[in-house]
């Protein structure tokens, strides 16, 4: 049925649309996930830059007592993968106004986050050596090291997230926080891909 | 039931328990998220810095007068003078100046009531206040690159990564501020040039910083276990300085750029003439100043240090490249210029003093990449340093003159500020030719390097006596700016809008109420008081030629 006159005339004073949020914290988080992304790829270059520079030498990249082995790689690689559709699952609960999924996606998504961090510290002693042992071992145990902080940054972001969802602040901004926690974390699994790719894979 | 409807503006407030006053003297200082307070702060701390790091300077300077040996100061003293004198001029100066600027005017200039994330800036101050401090002090305990005390040197790197950190926080709160906190209208086309000029440098500053941050982070690693790369404090500087080299050394002076484009076309009486090419062009120059994969790398015997990038095909082109968008944009200035009606004022004098400084710094860079002139590790790029530093500083001081009913809520007094950006620039520009001079003699960047290729010492022993009283008269041009913004107020109000601004700081009172606008302005131009003084008109002082935005 189309609005008469008389209806519109109903809604002639009211107060106008409030103009669209801005996304003050998605944009910041955007900005402070690029500038933390950079922190990380600039050791995985020099890394990258080392062992290209020793293998065109003709000599063998990671000493014989450098033992990076797959597994635990791999294991965090799926890990964070895993958290990361997870992560998308509650956004999208909270966007639809889903609580009780958005618990549980939360949830499921702090305790994976949790659960690669155990991978890593595998993945240290599987190393079999120390941090100065050598050139390499200071490097990977940096890289992965500062992946880690990286992790536990977006990790304390997804718990306020979670408990400001908890708290039932489910308005457009808290939306909005949700996303920008996502997307530091979309940005640190991206960035974990470039450091599997270029220690685990590559060694 | 009946309904009574009042204004919201006569609804008394509900009675309750009276609010607690707001806190006065250090606790609002120490408490204060306000944008204009915590901008004031990085100001007047980073201005103080900026003073020790030109004593510093006039030091070294002087130590090179007698190229026969260490005349003033202990050869390793030198040595981590040498280092300090550009760390503190960038990273304690001149950045945390720039920031602080951009802290309080750009949420004026966009219409926002405050920055994007007030506490963090306030957070980001504290924070480069604490690290700034031990990056001194860890200098001044024989720590520092060059440093004998092992500790005082892994001291001086975990706080200058602090400070970085800071200084990337503060960038992030005002680049969001710009990009997401608009007032209705106004486009990123339509956003002042400034605040164009703090996205694109801050942007850059993010994606450096942390580069920096990173190798610091290595460097740190390293002294701590096993120095592998480094083999202890005498490699810490290579690290660092290559902010100080082309490209990165242009990356600080993006939003000089932006400061000086806003300041002409006012004193123009004038819009400025294709404010979308500035913008572009400004983009262009902070595109080509990411520099941070032109830097020493790593090697695992810590002996060789890989820069394949010199005089390498990028590199030089890049060199080249910069030169287009300043000189492009020196051009639009001065079509601005002259088809408006100039009033010489002081924000206008120290902004076109800019321009030149920083145009000749390009300038020199782009000879800098010419392989065969071979001036790259000599004093011909520490001039080029000193050109670009210096332009950004009177650049930044003619923001000062410019914003400074908005920021202090007075004019700053006109013959002392005038006296001391002249001074300044001067003092800077001829500090700059005499080391670029020396260079060309061979004389090295290094202060301790060999002497061995340097031809006619006595010419360059005069030519660094030159830059020494360069220095000197440049440091009290900084002075006389200091004194200037110390000054106290003559008169007990300054206009709104002294200078018939065309941007939207100039809509508020001087100084901002809080909240900066009663009521969030709607925004049709790039330019809208100037739109707005000559609505109506039947011509403007000068027309613009762009059509509307």
């Amino acid at each position: 049925m189309a609005a008469s006159s008389a209806d519109i005339e109903v809604f002639a004073g009211a107060p106008a649309a409030e103009p669209p949020r801005p996304r003050v914290l998605l944009v910041g988080s955007a900005l402070a996930s690029g500038a933390a992304a950079m922190v990380v790829l600039t050791l995985v270059a020099v890394y990258a830059r080392m062992r290209a520079d020793v293998i065109a030498s003709g000599q063998r990249w990671l000493p014989e007592d450098v033992n990076v082995q797959l597994s635990p790689g791999n294991m965090g690689m799926v890990t964070l993968l895993m958290s990361a559709v997870t992560v998308a699952w509650a956004v999208y609960s909270l966007r639809n106004d889903d609580r009780v999924h958005a618990y549980l996606a939360f949830g499921l998504s702090i305790l994976l986050g949790v659960a690669y961090i155990p991978t890593v510290a595998y993945g240290w002693q599987q190393l079999g050596v120390g941090i100065t042992s050598s050139t390499q071992a200071l490097l990977i145990f940096t890289i992965t090291g500062l992946h880690v902080a990286m992790t536990g940054v977006g990790l304390a972001f997804l718990a306020v997230m979670a408990f400001r969802a908890l708290g039932g602040q489910l308005t457009g901004r808290a939306a909005e926080g949700a996303s920008a926690a996502a997307l530091y974390w979309f940005v640190t699994v991206a960035v974990y891909g470039v450091v599997w790719y270029a220690i685990t894979i590559t060694k | 039931m009946t309904v009574t409807e009042a204004p919201r503006d006569v609804v008394e407030a509900p009675a309750g328990p009276a609010l607690s006053a707001p806190p006065t003297g250090l606790a609002a200082v120490v408490g204060s998220g306000d944008p204009r307070t915590v901008g004031r702060l990085f100001i007047g701390t980073s201005l103080l810095f900026l003073l020790m790091a030109g004593v510093v300077a006039i030091l070294v300077g002087f130590e090179r007068v007698d190229l026969s040996g260490f005349e003033v100061l202990d050869s390793d003293i030198v040595r981590q003078l040498f280092t300090l004198q550009s760390i503190a001029a960038v990273f304690l100066g001149v950045l945390p100046l720039l920031i602080g600027l951009a802290t309080a005017v750009v949420p004026l200039q966009v219409g926002a009531s405050t920055v994007a994330f007030p506490r963090a800036s306030a957070a980001a101050y504290w924070t480069f206040l604490a690290s700034g401090g031990v990056v001194l002090a860890a200098y001044a305990l024989d720590g520092g690159p060059f440093g004998g005390d092992a500790e005082a040197v892994s001291l001086f790197v975990a706080a200058f990564i602090a400070l970085l950190v800071a200084l990337a926080v503060a960038t992030v709160s005002v680049v969001t501020t710009v990009l997401t906190l608009r007032a209705p209208g106004m486009t990123l086309r339509r956003t002042p040039l400034f605040s164009w000029s703090m996205v694109v440098g801050g942007t850059v500053w993010l994606l450096t910083l942390p580069v920096l941050a990173a190798v610091m982070l290595l460097v740190y690693l390293d002294l701590q276990y096993g120095q592998q790369f480094l083999g202890g404090s005498d490699g810490v500087y290579d690290r660092i300085a290559w902010v100080f080299w082309q490209p990165t050394l242009y990356v600080v002076a993006v939003p000089a750029l932006g400061i000086v484009a806003d300041i002409v076309p006012v004193f123009a009486h004038r819009r400025h003439h294709r404010h979308a090419a500035a913008m572009g062009l400004i983009g262009l120059f902070g595109a080509l100043s990411f520099g941070a994969w032109a830097q020493i790398g790593f090697s695992v015997d810590g002996q060789s240090n890989p820069t394949d990038w010199l005089y390498d095909g990028v590199w030089i082109a890049v060199g080249f490249l910069a030169l287009l968008p300043v000189v492009g944009l020196l051009g639009l200035w001065a079509a601005t210029l002259a088809r408006g009606r100039v009033r010489l004022g002081t924000p206008l004098i120290l902004a076109l003093f800019a321009g030149l400084l920083i145009g000749g710094g390009v300038a020199a860079g782009a000879v800098t990449v010419i392989e065969e002139v071979d001036v790259v590790t000599t004093t011909w790029a520490s001039g080029q340093e000193l050109l670009v530093v210096a332009g950004t500083l009177v650049a930044a001081a003619a923001g000062l003159a410019f914003w400074a009913p908005k920021l202090y809520g007075k004019l700053l007094p006109d013959g002392l500020v005038r006296l001391g950006a002249t001074l300044l620039a001067l003092g800077a520009g001829v500090a700059a030719v005499a080391y670029g001079v020396a260079g060309l003699y061979d004389q090295p960047r290094a202060i301790a390097a060999s002497l061995d290729g340097v031809s006619e010492i006595d010419t360059v022993e005069t030519l660094n006596l030159v830059a020494a009283v360069g220095l000197v008269a440049a440091v009290v041009g900084g002075l006389a700016i200091v004194a200037a913004l110390a000054a106290p107020v003559r008169r007990r109000t300054v206009a709104d809008d002294p200078w018939d601004g065309h941007t939207l700081e100039w809509a508020t009172s001087s100084p901002p109420p809080v909240g900066n606008f009663a009521a969030v302005p709607e925004v049709t131009s790039e330019a809208p008081l100037y739109d707005a003084r000559y609505a109506g008109a039947s011509a403007g002082p000068a027309e613009s030629t762009e059509a509307p935005a």
